[in-house]
C-alpha cells in the first residue's frame, strides 16, 4: 500500500486554506444523521467531541475514567506555545514552524508543523473566551514565557496547572454539548477493539468497566483520542491508566503504526526511589526558565548541595550548550543528564538524579516572584518528597513522557483505514523525533478543535450513500467473540506471577534498551527478551476475580498484554533507524562530543508499519523538505 | 515497615459492606500510600484473593480521580493534599490504617473504595461553561482582564474534582465544589453573560442531586487539595441572591 | 424555579439568627440594670419592663422575636433532617476534629441546649409575668410589677444560678459559629471584612456568655 499523506498543493502558507477551500461540505439536514464516535476525553478527545456536536453531528464519546475531566491532559503543567508575539521579540508563524520542526529535528511534515503554528493563534483565542485563567499581566494582558528549545517567549499558562484547565474548558464544552443531547457520554468505558466492515470502520467493542459486559456501539467514523504510550516503560510520567490498547487494536485492525520507537524522555521528572514505585511525577520544564541544573564537579561527592561551593558546582548545560543552556531541549536535556549519572556525578540516595537549583532566581527575583511563577509546583515536590525546594536544590531525573509516534495519519489526520481518525498524542504528526515543550496541548486542541471537525467531513460527504452500520452486522460478531475469548484466555491462565510483576519486567527491558539511547545489540537482545517475557506472561500470569464485574486486575492485564506485543515493534523500529534523530539516539551514530548524527540521506522518512499479522511490514513515507533545508541541530 | 490496614470491602452497590484486616510487612518509608494498597493487591493475588478496588489515575494530585478516608481524614492525615500524595513515611511502623470510601448519599459505592461521583458532572453539566461555539472568539487581548482577577478566578479553577469537600462535610455539602466553579466563571468577563442562569441552574442540580447543606465547618478548605478557600461558598451565596433580584 | 432550599432555608436561619443577636444585645444591657445597688435597680428594672410591656412598637418587635426563634428552630431542624440524609452512613473513625471546630461540627446539639434553657427561662419569666401561670409577681412601690423581685428570688436558688451560668457556654459557642457564618450565608465575602468579623463574633460571643453567665452569680451574692 502506498502511504498518500494527502498535503495539499500550493505554497506552505496556503496549504491549510486550500484545503479547506476544497474539501467536501455536508448540508446541516444531513450533518444530523451522522454519527462519529470519539474515543477519549481528553484535549483533543473532548475538543474534537464537542466542536462535531456544535456542527450538527451526533457523537459518542467514551473514556475509561470515572469522569472526562481526569483525561492525562490534565497533567501538563508548563503551557501552551502559540505564535501571538505578543512579546514583541520576533516570533511569527514562520518562526514557531521553524523551531518546531528543527527541534523535532526533521522527522516530521513540513505542511503539518506549519499548520500547527498557523492555528496555534486563534487556539488561544478560543480558550481565552472559554474561561480560561492564563496568566496576566497588571494591566490585563496575557503573559508569555520561555520553554525549551527555543529563543523566544511564546508559551501561555495558568500556575503550572495549564493542561488541567484546558482540559476543564473542554470537558465544560464537551458538557454544554451532552445537555444539548448532541454528545453521549460514556465514562468507566474502555474501548476493547475496533469493528472495520468493508474495509471502513464502523464502530467499536466497548468493555463497560463496572459491569464487565461488552458492548457494541456502530457510527460513520471512529475518531481515536486515547492519548500516548509510553506506560510501556512502566515507570512514567502519564497516569497508571494510560494505555496503548486502542491504537494497538486498531494496528492490528490495519492501521500504520508510525515511528513507534520516537518516544520522549523528560528530563525533569522526581527520581525513581524504590523498586515498588509506580509513577514518576513530573516536573514542569518551565522550572528551567529560572532554575539552572546542575552536579557537583567531584564524582561521588557525599556533601549536602547547600555545601557544595559554587566553584564545585557542574552547569553542565550551561557548559555544553552556552546559547540555550538551561532551556536546552528536552531530549537534549535529558541525554546529558544521563551521561552525568552514568558517568557517577549523580546525585541523591540512590545516585540517580540532578540537582534543579533556584537560589539565584530566588536572590534575583526575589522568593514572591518564584512563588508565583512556580508556587504549586514547589508544594507538589514538597508534598511527594518531604523537601523544600526554595530552601535546597530540587533533585530530577529523566523519565519517560511523550510519545511523538502513534497511529500514522494524513494531513487529514486519518489512518490507513478509511473512516478511523487519529487526534492528539495518539497519532504520529507534527512532532518529528522529539517534542517541543508546550507543543503538546498545542497539538492536542488543535487537532480536536480546529483540524479534525475541517477534514472528517470530506471522508463523510462520501459515505452518506452508505448504509448506516448496524450493531448486528456479522462483523460486530466476529470482533465482540475475539474480544471476549481474549478476555477469558487471560483469567484461564491462573498462573503463578502478577500483571505488575510483568510491566516491571517489561519496563526494565524498554528502560535499558529503548529509551535515552540504543544500539544494536541491546535492541536485538531486547526483542528476544520480550518475545519470551510474552510467552510467560501467556502461560503464569495470575488474575483473580473474574471476567465479569469491576476487575482492576484484568484492566491492566489486557493492557499489557498489548504493551508487551507494543515493545516489540518499538524495538524494531528503533532497530531500523540506523541514524540519531531527535529522541532516538543510536549509541553508533553519535560525534566524539557525543551529539547525535542524523543520516538524512537515508532515513529522512517517517517509518510506518504494518502489523502484517505479528511479522510487522516497514513502509516509508518520504519526508519533502521544500522550504527548510535540514540542518544539523545545534544548541550550542 | 510493617502495618495492618482495616478496608472496607464491599462487592456491589447494594451489597453489605464490612471492613477486613490486612497485615502487610514489607512496606518501605519510601512508598506512596497507594503503591502500598497495589503491593497489598499483588500480595493477594499471589493468595488467589480478589483485590481491592480503589481509583487513582495520574499520581501527581491533579486529576482528582484518588479519594480515600485514611483514618478519619479525607484523603488522609495532611491538609491540603490528595490520597496519591500521601506517602508511607506518615505513617509509623506497627499502625493500624483505617481506609474508608467516600461517604455521602450522592457518592453511592460502587466497589470498596470506588464511589459514583457523577453527581458533579451532572452540576457542571448545568452551566459551568461560557456558551461559544469554537471558531466564535474575538482576539485574546481584546478584553484586558486585570491579573488580580485571573489569579482570583485561577484560584477557584484549580478544583480538582476529587469530592473531599462532600466526603469531610458532616453534611455532604457540595457547596465549595459547585462555588468554585460559579466563582471561576462569573469573574471572568467571559462569563458575565450567563452569570445569573448559570448560579441557578448549578445550584439547582446540587440540590436535585441530593446534597446537604453548608453550615460552614470549614472542614473542606481544610481537606482540599487545591486549598480553595470556603470564602467562595460565601460568595456564591452573594451571587445566588443578585441572580435571584437581577436575573 | 422553585426556591432552592439549600439557599432559602440558610437565609432564613441567617436572618433570623442575626435578628437574635442584636436582640441580645438589647436584653444584656437591660440585665446590666441588675448590677446596680438594689434601690436603683428595683425602680429602674421594674419601669423598664413595664415600658417594654407596654410600647405597641416594642410589642411588634417581640413578636418577630418569637416569630424569629421558631423559624430558627423549624429552619434548623428541616436543614438538619436533610442533612442527615446526605450523609446516610457515618465513617467508622472520623477525625473531624482535626479540620474543624467542634462547636461547628455540633450546632445542632448546642442548639437543642439553648432551647432547653429558652424553655425554663420562658418559664421563669414570660410565664409568670406575661401569662400569668404560677404564683403572681407583686407590685413595687411605683405600681410596676416587681420583675425585679421576680429575678431576684429566682437566683436566691443556686440550682438556677448554675443552671442560667452553664448553659451560657453552649450560647457563647452557638454565637459565636452563628455570627461568623451567618455573614457568609447572607453572602458576605469580602476578605478583610470576614477577618474582622472573626474576631468581632469572638469579642461578641465572649460579651454574652460572660454578661449573661455572670449575672445569676453577682445577684446570688448580692
Amino acid at each position: 500500500m502506498k502511504l498518500d499523506s494527502k498535503i495539499p498543493a500550493g505554497r506552505l502558507e496556503e496549504k491549510w486554506r486550500n484545503y479547506q477551500l476544497k474539501s467536501q461540505l455536508i448540508n446541516p439536514a444531513n450533518k444530523k444523521k451522522l454519527n462519529v464516535i470519539v474515543v477519549g476525553s481528553g484535549l483533543s478527545g473532548a475538543g474534537a467531541a464537542s466542536t462535531l456536536a456544535e456542527l450538527g453531528y451526533d457523537v459518542q464519546c467514551f473514556c475509561y475514567q470515572d469522569s472526562a475531566r481526569r483525561a492525562h491532559s490534565v497533567a501538563a503543567q508548563g503551557g501552551i506555545n502559540a505564535a501571538k508575539n505578543y512579546q514583541h521579540d520576533g516570533d511569527s508563524v514562520y518562526r514557531m514552524f521553524y523551531d518546531t520542526l528543527k527541534g523535532g529535528d526533521f522527522r516530521s511534515r513540513e505542511a503539518n508543523v506549519y499548520r500547527l503554528a498557523e492555528l496555534s493563534a486563534p487556539l488561544i483565542d478560543h480558550f481565552v473566551q472559554q474561561g480560561v485563567p492564563f496568566a496576566r499581566e497588571y494591566g490585563g494582558v496575557l503573559v508569555n514565557r520561555s520553554f525549551g528549545g527555543v529563543q523566544v517567549q511564546r508559551t501561555f499558562y495558568a500556575r503550572g496547572q495549564t493542561g488541567q484547565q484546558l482540559l476543564l474548558a473542554a470537558y465544560s464544552q464537551l458538557y454544554k454539548m451532552i445537555r444539548a443531547k448532541k454528545v453521549k457520554m460514556f465514562p468507566r468505558s474502555e474501548m476493547m477493539d475496533l469493528v472495520v466492515i468493508d474495509g471502513k470502520a464502523k464502530g467499536i467493542i466497548v468493555r463497560d468497566l463496572v459491569t464487565g459486559e461488552l458492548k457494541r456501539y456502530a457510527a460513520d467514523a471512529v475518531v481515536l483520542a486515547t492519548g500516548g504510550y509510553s506506560r510501556v516503560f512502566r515507570l512514567s510520567t502519564l497516569a497508571i491508566g494510560c494505555n496503548g490498547s486502542a491504537i494497538w487494536k486498531a494496528h492490528k485492525r490495519g492501521a500504520y503504526f508510525a515511528a513507534p520507537s520516537f518516544t520522549q524522555i523528560h528530563p525533569t521528572a522526581l527520581p525513581q526511589s524504590s523498586e515498588a514505585q509506580s509513577k514518576l511525577t513530573l516536573m514542569s520544564e518551565s522550572l528551567r526558565n529560572d532554575g539552572r541544573i546542575w552536579v557537583p564537579s567531584q564524582k561521588d561527592d557525599t556533601r549536602k548541595a547547600n555545601d557544595i561551593p559554587e566553584e564545585e558546582r557542574d552547569y553542565y548545560l550551561e557548559r555544553r550548550y552556552p546559547s540555550f543552556g538551561n532551556l536546552a531541549p528536552r531530549d537534549i536535556a535529558s541525554r546529558a543528564a544521563k551521561e552525568r549519572i552514568d558517568a557517577g556525578y549523580g546525585v541523591g540516595r540512590l545516585k540517580n538524579a540532578v540537582y534543579l537549583d533556584f537560589k539565584h532566581a530566588i536572590e534575583r527575583l526575589g522568593l514572591d516572584t518564584i512563588k508565583d511563577r512556580y508556587g504549586n509546583l514547589f508544594n507538589m515536590y514538597m508534598k511527594i518528597t518531604g523537601i523544600d525546594a526554595y530552601k535546597e536544590p530540587m533533585q530530577i531525573s529523566p523519565a519517560a513522557h511523550f510519545s511523538m509516534g502513534g497511529l500514522w495519519v494524513d494531513y487529514e489526520l486519518m489512518t490507513t483505514i478509511p473512516g478511523l481518525y487519529a487526534v492528539g498524542e495518539c497519532n504520529f504528526s507534527d512532532h518529528g523525533a522529539n517534542r517541543l515543550g508546550a507543543n503538546s496541548l498545542l497539538q492536542a486542541s488543535v487537532d480536536g478543535y480546529f483540524i479534525l471537525p475541517n477534514t472528517i467531513n470530506n471522508y463523510l460527504a462520501s459515505t452518506l450513500q452508505d448504509q448506516h452500520a448496524d450493531i448486528n452486522h456479522p462483523a460486530f460478531d466476529k470482533v465482540e467473540n475475539e474480544v471476549s475469548a481474549h478476555l477469558q484466555r487471560i483469567i484461564n491462565v491462573d498462573g503463578t506471577k502478577t500483571v505488575d510483576h510483568y510491566h516491571r519486567e517489561l519496563g526494565k527491558i524498554m528502560w535499558n534498551e529503548c529509551a535515552m539511547s540504543r544500539n544494536k545489540v541491546g535492541l536485538e537482545d531486547a526483542i528476544n527478551k520480550i518475545i519470551k517475557l510474552k510467552e510467560e506472561f501467556w502461560n503464569d500470569v495470575k488474575i483473580t476475580g473474574s471476567v465479569s464485574g469491576l476487575n482492576t486486575e484484568l484492566e491492566k492485564a489486557y493492557r499489557l498484554a498489548d504493551f508487551i506485543e507494543m515493545g516489540i515493534l518499538m524495538c524494531a523500529d528503533a532497530l531500523q533507524r540506523e541514524e540519531s534523530c531527535g529522541a532516538h539516539f543510536r549509541e553508533e551514530y553519535q560525534t566524539d562530543e557525543g551529539e547525535a548524527v542524523r543520516v538524512d540521506d537515508q532515513y529522512s522518512f517517517v517509518s510506518a508499519w504494518d502489523y502484517n499479522n505479528g511479522d510487522f511490514k516497514l513502509f516509508k513515507e518520504q519526508l519533502e523538505f521544500e522550504n527548510v533545508q535540514p540542518t544539523v541541530r545545534s544548541y550550542k | 515497615m510493617k502495618v495492618t490496614f482495616k478496608i472496607w470491602r464491599q462487592e456491589s452497590p447494594d451489597a453489605k459492606g464490612t471492613f477486613r484486616a490486612y497485615q502487610v510487612d514489607d512496606l518501605t518509608e519510601d512508598m506512596s500510600f497507594l503503591e502500598a494498597l497495589d503491593h497489598l493487591n499483588e500480595l493477594l493475588v499471589l493468595k488467589g484473593e480478589e483485590v481491592i478496588a480503589y481509583e487513582y489515575d495520574c499520581r501527581e494530585g491533579i486529576c482528582g480521580q484518588c479519594g480515600v478516608f485514611i483514618n478519619g481524614r479525607a484523603h488522609g492525615p495532611h491538609n491540603n493534599m490528595t490520597t496519591c500524595q500521601l506517602h508511607m513515611r506518615s505513617f509509623k511502623d506497627g499502625d493500624t490504617i483505617v481506609v474508608e470510601p467516600w461517604r455521602a448519599a450522592s457518592f453511592p459505592i460502587i466497589k470498596d473504595l470506588i464511589v459514583d461521583r457523577c453527581a458533579f458532572d451532572r452540576i457542571i453539566e448545568k452551566g459551568a461553561y461560557i456558551s461559544a461555539k469554537t471558531g466564535t472568539a474575538p482576539e485574546a487581548n481584546a478584553i484586558p482582564i486585570p491579573k488580580s482577577v485571573a489569579d482570583a478566578a485561577m484560584d477557584t479553577a484549580a478544583c480538582i474534582g476529587c469530592g473531599a469537600c462532600v466526603a469531610t462535610c458532616k453534611n455532604s455539602s457540595a457547596a465549595l465544589f459547585t462555588a468554585a466553579k460559579i466563582n471561576h466563571l462569573n469573574k471572568l468577563p467571559q462569563g458575565k453573560a450567563e452569570q445569573h442562569q448559570r448560579v441557578k441552574e448549578m445550584t439547582w442540580q446540587m440540590h436535585e442531586e441530593g446534597f446537604g447543606s453548608c453550615t460552614f465547618t470549614g472542614a473542606c478548605e481544610v481537606e482540599c487539595p487545591e486549598e480553595i478557600s470556603i470564602t467562595n461558598i460565601a460568595e456564591m451565596n452573594a451571587r445566588f441572591i443578585k441572580s435571584k433580584i437581577f436575573g | 424555579m422553585a426556591l432552592n432550599p439549600l439557599f432559602f432555608r440558610k437565609t432564613i436561619i441567617a436572618a433570623t439568627g442575626l435578628f437574635l443577636c442584636i436582640f441580645l444585645i438589647v436584653h444584656l444591657s437591660a440585665n446590666c440594670i441588675l448590677l446596680l445597688p438594689e434601690d436603683v435597680a428595683r425602680g429602674l428594672y421594674n419601669s423598664y419592663s413595664t415600658a417594654l410591656r407596654e410600647n405597641p412598637l416594642i410589642k411588634i418587635v417581640a413578636y418577630i422575636l418569637y416569630i424569629s426563634i421558631v423559624l430558627h428552630v423549624v429552619y434548623a431542624l428541616l436543614i438538619t433532617i436533610r442533612n442527615r440524609k446526605a450523609k446516610p452512613e457515618k465513617y467508622t473513625m472520623n477525625q473531624a476534629n482535626e479540620n474543624s471546630s467542634w462547636t461547628s461540627q455540633n450546632m445542632g446539639l448546642i442548639g437543642i441546649m439553648i432551647l432547653l434553657f429558652i424553655v425554663v427561662h420562658l418559664a421563669n419569666f414570660w410565664a409568670r409575668i406575661k401569662l400569668g401561670i404560677g404564683e403572681a409577681p407583686g407590685f413595687d412601690a411605683d405600681g410596676n410589677v416587681d420583675v425585679y423581685e421576680v429575678t431576684y428570688s429566682l437566683f436566691q436558688n443556686i440550682y438556677y444560678v448554675i443552671f442560667y451560668t452553664v448553659l451560657m457556654i453552649p450560647l457563647g459557642l452557638h454565637l459565636h459559629h452563628g455570627l461568623k457564618s451567618g455573614f457568609k450565608s447572607l453572602g458576605f465575602y469580602h476578605q478583610k471584612g470576614l477577618k474582622t468579623l472573626a474576631k468581632v463574633a469572638l469579642i461578641y460571643a465572649a460579651i454574652m456568655a460572660i454578661g449573661f453567665g455572670i449575672i445569676p452569680f453577682i445577684v446570688y451574692f448580692k
